[in-house]
């Protein structure tokens, strides 16, 4: 793919050198990844003003050194007994279990509810209504129904994953050219050859975009999930210092979990480029 | 040409002060009220707010614990609020622009630690791999961390779970947790249902760590509105005497706010201490603007507990916290 890649690039990069010969030659850094740079180091920048002119109140606002020190203090001594990395470890087990449970019974009820028009019939009516709704109004009922231990938080993660996946599955298989389908069927492929070699090929970047948006969706709920007796993860951090207005351990959990949110949606598109270089 | 000016400087003058005066009552006064049995309920249920503040619009929020209250009092979206000692000391230290003016209540086994009659607890030594819940950063949580330090055991050898006191009551009666620290009106809910009591706040007290909750208002309010916290003060000690001189009605008062048996109001009623408004103006609570009571010691050694919990950054000079404590509204209601 890399050097797919690069090919793109170099034909574009000197055409435009061509063009205006007063331009900086910095063809290897992508004016894109300037751009972004540039947005970051703004924004640093006015957090370090706004505090360093004491604009804004610590309580609120704390320095981005502060925030810092708070970082290595986590990562190294630990915050209520468990250090960053345990917490983040917490996190991703539940993110992760709750997503892989959410793929393996969303893409299969996706693909069922894709290609029968009787099973879509059937189901639609509970996806509909369900998809709607916001999931942390079922989490008091989780709670009473599980308790306050591990499968709660788990469910309340697989629920806000699972119908976007679910529905873009529908989409993706319903969206699968039919002369695909009646050109492998003319030439003997049965049920089975049809799902693994026509619908899931062809579906499959639309159902890994879903899985995508799905993996955001449970990310969105995580601190929702922790709040109720957790003692370790990223969203009970954040949650149990804010009772303590520790706002640097709060902005600094923040940015780890959109960090990390990051590079779990760098890892799902590396994924996608591996499994289906097609797309 | 002269008279005429001096007409008109009269009359901007008058203008002006009308403008001061008006200013000087607020339109919307909001009173953040913790979820517990005191006679803030009381205040609220017969209106005396909003006798001693004619015209103005009083609205009472329901607020759970300590940590939502200091969320919104950080977030400035009340005027008045309440909170336990060990959220107090957070603001204070946390320099959260607030003073305490009033005692709410003094809590005895209005808060108590309950424990599960089948699991044999006897001792905070039985603990050992049990499941123990506390609202975090509560008076409670406060309580259970000392209490267990006191006995010499060690809090990581069993579970402590941080939980509201509504989930702790519906996590009890699943079986959930072995025990729990909190208070009513959620308590009296996970003793019927095979409890028993094992410490409560009020012998934490005797022995030292007193608990209490203290009225709170947010200084921008009292420097724009001195006269309204005077009222607010007024209020909620009439609400107080209310409550020492008509228990019986009290406690219907209590029984229809918080949805309860009356019997269960009257039991709740017993295990949280009013003190009258006169009183709290001695050595044992919030003493006089000249000479503090022991409100600040209280302050200070839990901050300094917070301290050695990694709850707070550091532990501030005392001064701090006699300065958070300010008497002088409530000298000034009582007429001293």
């Amino acid at each position: 793919m890399s050097v797919e890649a690069s090919h793109m690039t170099i034909p574009i990069s000197a055409d435009r050198t061509r063009r205006g010969s007063l331009r900086l030659r910095l063809p290897k850094v992508p004016r894109s990844v300037l751009l972004s740079t540039l947005t970051v180091a703004v924004l640093l920048a006015g957090w370090a003003i706004v505090t360093e002119r004491g604009w804004a109140n610590e309580l609120f606002l704390p320095k981005p050194q502060a925030v810092w020190a708070a970082f290595v203090k986590t990562m190294t001594k630990g915050y209520q007994g468990a250090t960053l990395l345990q917490h983040l470890g917490a996190s991703l087990y539940r993110i992760l279990t709750a997503f892989t449970l959410a793929c393996l019974i969303g893409i299969p009820l996706g693909v069922i509810m894709g290609v029968s028009r009787n099973a879509r019939a059937l189901l639609n009516p509970l996806i509909e209504f369900y998809r709607p709704l916001p999931p942390l109004g079922l989490y008091t009922l989780l709670v009473m129904w599980l308790g306050i231990g591990e499968s709660s938080k788990l469910s309340l993660l697989f629920l806000a994953g699972l119908p976007g996946i679910v529905i873009s599955t529908i989409q993706a298989v319903t969206s699968v050219d039919p002369v695909y389908v009646r050109a492998a069927q003319s030439l003997g492929a049965t049920r089975r050859h049809l799902l693994f070699h026509v619908y899931l090929p062809a579906a499959g970047p639309l159902i890994l975009a879903g899985m995508r948006i799905s993996l955001g969706f449970t990310y969105t709920v995580l601190v929702a999930a922790e709040i109720v007796a957790a003692s370790a993860g990223i969203g009970w951090m954040i949650w149990d210092a804010a009772k303590f207005l520790l706002s640097d351990i709060v902005i600094m959990g923040l940015i780890v979990l959109g960090l990390t949110g990051v590079v779990l949606d760098l890892i799902m598109r590396g994924i996608a480029k591996l499994l289906m270089p097609w797309a | 040409m002269m008279k005429r000016l001096i007409a008109t400087l009269a009359v901007t003058t008058l203008a002006l002060t009308a403008a001061a005066r008006a200013e000087d009552k607020p339109a919307k006064v909001t009173v953040g009220y913790l979820n517990l049995v005191n006679a803030q309920l009381v205040t609220k249920h017969l209106g005396l707010l909003a006798k001693e503040m004619p015209g103005v619009d009083i609205k009472y929020v329901k607020i759970g614990g300590g940590g939502d209250m200091l969320r919104a009092i950080a977030g400035n979206d009340v005027d008045f609020g309440g909170l336990g000692n060990p959220p107090t000391a957070i603001g204070a230290t946390r320099a959260l622009p607030i003073k305490g003016i009033l005692v709410i209540n003094m809590l005895d086994y209005v808060e108590s630690m309950v424990v599960r009659i089948d699991k044999n607890i006897t001792s905070l030594k039985d603990f050992k791999g049990k499941t123990v819940a506390a609202p975090f950063g509560s008076t409670t949580h406060y309580l259970l961390l000392q209490a267990l330090k006191d006995e010499g055991v060690d809090p990581a050898s069993m579970k402590i779970l941080d939980l509201a006191p509504s989930d702790i009551a519906a996590a009890w009666l699943r079986g959930d947790i072995d025990a729990a620290w909190f208070w009513e009106p959620n308590l009296g809910k996970t003793v019927k249902s095979g409890g028993k009591i094992l410490v409560t706040s009020g012998e934490m007290a005797k022995r030292g760590y007193p608990t209490w909750d203290i009225g709170v208002v947010m200084n921008a309010f009292a420097e724009k509105y001195p006269s309204y916290v005077d009222k607010f003060i007024k209020a909620e000690c009439d609400g107080i005497e209310f409550w020492l001189k008509n228990p019986e009605k009290t406690a219907e008062i209590i029984a229809e706010e918080l949805s309860l048996p009356i019997e269960d109001a009257q039991r709740m009623m017993k295990g949280t201490g009013m003190v009258p408004c006169n009183e709290q103006l001695t050595e044992e609570y919030l003493g006089t603007s000249a000479k503090k009571g022991k409100f600040v010691d209280t302050l200070v050694s839990t901050a300094d507990f917070l301290v050695k919990q990694e709850r707070l950054p550091k532990l501030l000079p005392r001064a701090d916290f006699e300065a958070f404590i300010q008497p002088a509204y409530l000298e000034k209601v009582i007429g001293r």
